[in-house]
């Protein structure tokens, strides 16, 4: 029920927004939350902060773009019903292997593990010609076509992200509540407790960063469509700290807060631009994000949710007056 | 006393031959003998620093043994990992409690009833209708904390946590159970309580315990074995053991004579 009042509004956006509006601002939201959502896993339920999430999209936009029509002429086409499935596989392991190395790692040294490999697939992205064409990497990266038109127009796109989204969200709120998910959350609690219980911890990581993979890969392959290419830059610092911003402004209560933290981000990200001369722009952006963590510390999501509770207890208390 | 029908063998629940644990220069747990019968319901006792949550280390597989022999129903456990121990019935509580905050009280039971076998149904959310959940109500009701199954770990009071610690280890046919003070930090009127559930659990569930209240150690155990710097001193019924003038003096206090 709660959820209709999100979704219905969300379904009927793209009849009053124009295109500007639906792919640059919902539809990367949309986007960059699914990414970000991969983040907050982690840290909300394995308790490890990881900064190679940006790579583990890039793994699967990389893949999307090898296997599929491209402009730059490298790669290995394959059936989108093949190269889907293979490229989230593909991240679904980068993220399993990330957690195999960053397995007995817990707060800043689970950072500096995932952000050096982050950054290390960042340059070997870079640097490498044969499976990622370096410096530029590939450009026309399209989505398969939808009939006459394309999965890339603004609508079909935005429709598609947000389904998407609501899969990742679903899957992440099935997964918790599974066996395997307690295991992940308990391993966050008490490692030792649970390898008491005769439970190993290190395959409940492993799974966790394996599942973090697979959200982000979905991400990253919708990014890869939404941008039609996917070089060196959707890897690099950048995306690795917007991801950690929209992770944190949103919060980490809750699954859905990734969104919320997305789309302040985004909006920030477009608008500053033009409320502050075009040097001084970041500094705007980051006095906001300041503002932000400073008077939501649990994020904005569970700043909206405080004051909706705020506001019905004064509602229940007026009539009793 | 009649003996409890004992599991396929006749050996000894638990038997140790000589265990120890070293740190540098320093035993912790120094030349250790002693063996406990299935069913039986031992206490285990000793000033701070004595070595008995160490011992307890050692049985679990937490610790490698320096020296001597771990027997498990006649199986020689001594080099096994701590997940096999678990899987021939041996628990253990902490002294500490040590539990997942995050988790509901359900939750945690669940998880010690469920463990993570059954391939990769384990990434499918739970049913409400999961026997295995059913399981971890029962758990609940036998270890005193039914009402607050839904309740987050972290919210529970320490006697709560205690309780829960108990739940956990009964789970899964224990067959050996090692509770390391499980009445530290309650309150008088929940150290009751806790000595009836002791007195409650399974009678073919051996059950080792390492206490400071007399009261629950004697009341709720036929044998004791008493442990002073690292090493054995007595051992027999809470009679012979409070006659023992040696234990008499590390407990009362005597004068120390050179």
């Amino acid at each position: 029920m709660r959820y209709l009042i999100v979704l219905i509004p969300a379904l009927l956006l793209p009849f009053v927004l124009t295109d500007f509006w639906l792919a640059q601002v919902l539809t990367r939201s949309l986007i960059l939350g699914i990414i970000a959502l991969s983040l907050s896993f982690l840290a909300t339920y394995l308790g490890v902060v990881s900064f190679a999430q940006a790579s583990l999209a890039g793994v699967a936009g990389y893949a999307i773009a090898y296997f599929g029509p491209n402009t730059v002429g490298i790669g290995v086409p394959l059936p989108f019903i093949v190269k889907l499935p293979l490229a989230l596989l593909l991240a679904m392991i980068a993220g399993a292997l990330i957690g195999f190395v960053a397995r007995r790692s817990r707060g800043i040294y689970a950072i500096m593990i995932t952000l050096a490999i982050g950054v290390a697939f960042f340059y070997f992205t870079r640097q490498n010609y044969v499976l990622f064409n370096g410096f530029t990497g590939f450009s026309g990266v399209l989505p398969p076509a939808l009939g006459d038109r394309s999965w890339g127009d603004p609508r079909p796109l935005y429709y598609l992200s947000l389904g998407v989204a609501i899969i990742c969200v679903a899957m992440v709120q099935g997964f918790v509540r599974s066996p395997l998910g307690l295991a992940v959350q308990a391993v966050r609690d008490a490692p030792g407790r649970l390898l008491a219980l005769g439970i190993p911890t290190t395959f409940p990581i492993i799974a966790a960063f394996a599942f973090s993979g697979l959200i982000a890969g979905s991400g990253g392959i919708l990014n890869a469509w939404f941008q039609e290419r996917v070089s060196s830059f959707s890897v690099g610092f950048g995306p690795i700290i917007d991801i950690l911003i929209i992770s944190v402004i949103g919060g980490l209560r809750h699954p859905t807060g990734a969104f919320v933290g997305a789309i302040v981000y985004v909006i920030l990200d477009i608008f500053a631009i033009d409320l502050i001369d075009r040097d001084r722009f970041n500094l705007l952006i980051g006095i906001v994000l300041l503002a932000i963590v400073v008077a939501a510390p649990n994020g904005l999501q569970q700043l909206a949710i405080d004051w909706v509770g705020a506001l019905r207890k004064r509602a229940a208390k007026t009539p009793a007056n | 006393m009649p003996v409890s029908p004992v599991p396929k063998t006749t050996a000894n629940a638990l038997e140790t031959q000589g265990i120890g644990k070293r740190f540098g220069g320093f035993w912790a747990v120094k030349d250790v003998t002693f063996s406990v019968r299935p069913g039986e319901r031992r206490a285990i006792l000793g000033p701070n620093g004595a070595g008995k949550t160490s011992l307890f280390n050692i049985l679990t597989g937490d610790y490698a043994a320096s020296s001597g022999s771990i027997r498990l129903f006649g199986e020689d456990v001594t080099k096994s990992s701590v997940p096999k121990r678990i899987k021939n019935g041996l628990r253990r509580t902490y002294q500490h409690a040590y539990l997942f905050d995050g988790l509901s009280v359900h939750d945690t039971l669940f998880l010690a009833v469920a463990g993570l076998r059954g391939g990769w149904r384990q990434i499918l959310p739970v049913r409400k209708s999961d026997p295995r959940r059913i399981e971890a109500e029962r758990l609940a009701e036998v270890c005193g904390i039914p009402e607050f199954l839904d309740r987050m770990v972290s919210d529970l009071s320490h006697g709560q946590r205690r309780q829960l610690e108990i739940g956990i280890a009964l789970a899964e046919d224990p067959k050996v159970l090692l509770l390391d003070e499980p009445a530290a930090g309650l309150s008088p009127a929940e150290r009751p309580q806790l000595s009836n559930l002791l007195l409650s659990l399974p009678t073919d569930v051996t059950v080792i315990l390492i206490e400071h209240d007399m009261d629950i150690a004697f009341r709720t155990s036929e044998s004791v074995t008493v442990l002073f710097n690292g090493q054995l001193m007595a051992e027999g019924t809470p009679d012979e053991v409070m006659a023992n003038k040696d234990v008499h003096e590390i407990y009362v206090g005597g004068t120390h004579s050179e």
